[in-house]
């Protein structure tokens, strides 16, 4: 027979094991109707003191708060170099136009996104200088958060989730985003195909769901998902919209195999997700995983022509065009390379999954830099023919580009420092959401320096710099 | 990057993809592949939209599709 005791406590077990059973991870909702004009993407109209004449992008890369805190340093520069633009005196961050962002880097670019100006007094002791890892730790280890984890549909991410929405976003949601701003894109993994995967509402049409309606602390948390160490960010996939079309470059594209394997593959990753039928959910990790640099969102807005930048440049709207690329990298090759013994499973298995990643990385940046490199050579090139055809009367002119831009990219990098003990100083700090104060102080200043010592930013900044009073 | 000019008698806002991407009589510069091109408002040009294949062009050398005005 079982006593009373027995019962209580079965009855208690049943009950937290119903408890646990019921939390579930914060769903994304469903699109009621299709507005290709509507929702989280990039605005068709500058505003405020921003101009899309002088288009400005940054992208920021992951490495936890060390990326946070040199994506930071760069944004002070950005707002202490002043210009003058159309007539109108500003700061170089009044014209910023995108944040493409992934991991460590998205919190500096959420913040911005949401806040602005605040940024700049409030997210050193909101998020750089507090111990957000050991925060997240202390949260895992709490026993009342154990019957949530025991859920299958609940999870350490989902944790880290509410923590970033209580300590840094306050539940603002895409919709919270201010118009005027600049365009947020921050980017995640998809599990499934390893494609990069941004929260915009053109990536969220092809799931039938809306972001304005989704958490910005979720898009943060599976932004910065490192494996194993968080678990991934799920997402339901929603059958689409009945008036729902996909964009026609994704519809030309799947016969591009031959002519365009970049285009082909895009469009195909982009399309599997209206066959929602076999995958109704879709499963995020750290967006470093396809880009450690967030420079891949941007690329595609510069190709594609449903892209936000390609179509302002063949409508002529953009001069010049600016790319600042904040990349946190490390090579802690050295503490590798002193030991006789040869690394332990962890170490391997971090750098097998890290090495191939800072190749891509770098290969990226050079993608970006030659196709403003064979704009340039283009722009020359129809110049100089159409000298060599003015001297020859009665030929009609060439025709001609909407505009000629002035395209650059910008890398900050540590690598750029000429000082070997410093260079090897900001190479070897860990990927953590932890850092010592004087490191964050040190990376801030350092991103500054970096950016002010680049001499392409440096020809930028001079080329709009305001007259001397 | 490849290159496509687009003729009709009138000057004209180009669609490309279903996204205005420049002018009749100006290079419009577009990825390698299959795109779908017409033109904007009003609709009186013929055919209705045209689709190319760009590849192997250049700045010098665009590929070249005209629009009739329709009757």
């Amino acid at each position: 027979m079982i006593s009373p005791n027995k019962h209580g406590i079965a009855a208690l077990a049943l009950l937290l094991l119903a408890l646990a059973g019921c939390a579930h991870y914060p769903l994304n909702e469903p699109l009621a109707a299709y507005q290709p004009d509507q929702g989280y993407r990039f605005p068709a109209m500058a505003s405020g003191k921003n101009t899309h004449s002088l288009f400005v992008c940054l992208a920021f890369s992951g490495g936890g708060t060390r990326a946070a805190s040199l994506a930071y340093g760069v944004m002070e520069k950005l707002r202490a170099t002043k210009i003058v633009w159309k007539g109108v005196e500003k700061s170089l961050l009044d014209e910023v136009d995108c944040i493409s962002s992934v991991s460590g880097g998205s919190f500096t670019a959420a913040y911005y996104g949401l806040y602005g100006d605040r940024l700049f007094s409030d997210f050193r002791p909101d998020f750089l200088e507090r111990n957000i890892q050991g925060e997240l730790t202390a949260k895992a280890l709490n026993p009342l958060n154990w019957l949530r984890l025991a859920s299958p549909n609940f999870s350490r991410i989902d944790l880290a989730a509410e923590h970033y929405d209580e300590v840094l976003f306050g539940g603002k949601t895409f919709g919270d985003l201010p118009p005027g701003s600049p365009f947020i894109m921050l980017n995640a993994t998809n599990l499934a195909n390893g494609d990069g995967f941004e929260f915009t509402q053109d990536q969220f049409d092809f799931l039938g769901s809306d972001v304005s309606r989704y958490p910005v602390a979720r898009a943060v948390a599976a932004s910065s998902a490192f494996p194993v160490l968080l678990s991934p960010l799920s997402l339901k996939n929603y059958p689409s919209p009945k008036d729902y079309r996909p964009p026609k470059d994704i519809t030309n594209a799947h016969t591009d195999f031959y002519d365009n394997r970049r285009r082909y593959q895009w469009a195909r990753n982009r399309a599997s997700y209206l066959t929602q039928s076999e995958r109704p959910y879709v499963h995020l990790m750290d967006g470093g995983l396809a880009d450690n640099i967030g420079l891949r969102a941007i690329e595609n807005a510069y190709l594609r022509t449903s892209g936000f930048i390609r179509k302002r440049l063949n409508e002529g709207e953009i001069e010049k065009f600016l790319i600042i690329v904040v990349n946190a990298r490390t090579q802690d090759q050295e503490a590798l390379s002193r030991s006789e013994s040869p690394p332990g499973l962890l170490t391997i298995a971090y750098k097998t999954a890290t090495i191939s990643l800072d190749n891509f990385s770098f290969e990226t940046i050079e993608f970006m830099k030659e196709l403003q490199t064979a704009r340039k050579q283009t722009q020359t090139m129809l110049s100089a023919c159409q000298q060599k055809l003015d001297t020859c009367p009665g030929q009609p002119p060439l025709p001609k580009l909407a505009k000629s831009i002035e395209p650059f990219v910008v890398e900050v990098n540590f690598e750029a420092l000429a000082d070997p003990s410093r260079r090897q100083y900001f190479l070897g700090l860990p990927t953590t959401f932890a850092l010592p104060r004087e490191d964050i102080g040190a990376l801030i200043d350092v991103g500054q320096e970096l950016l002010d010592a680049d001499p392409v930013y440096k020809a930028v900044a001079d080329s709009l710099r305001p007259p001397s009073p | 990057m490849e290159y496509l000019l687009v003729h009709f008698p009138r000057s004209r806002r180009v669609l490309v993809d279903d996204e205005f991407n420049g002018r009749t009589d100006e290079l419009i510069e577009l990825e390698a592949g299959t795109h779908t091109v017409a033109l904007g408002p009003p609709y009186n040009f013929t055919p209705t939209f045209r689709t190319v294949r760009l590849f192997d062009t250049s700045a010098l050398t665009p590929r070249e599709i005209d629009f009739d005005l329709a009757e």
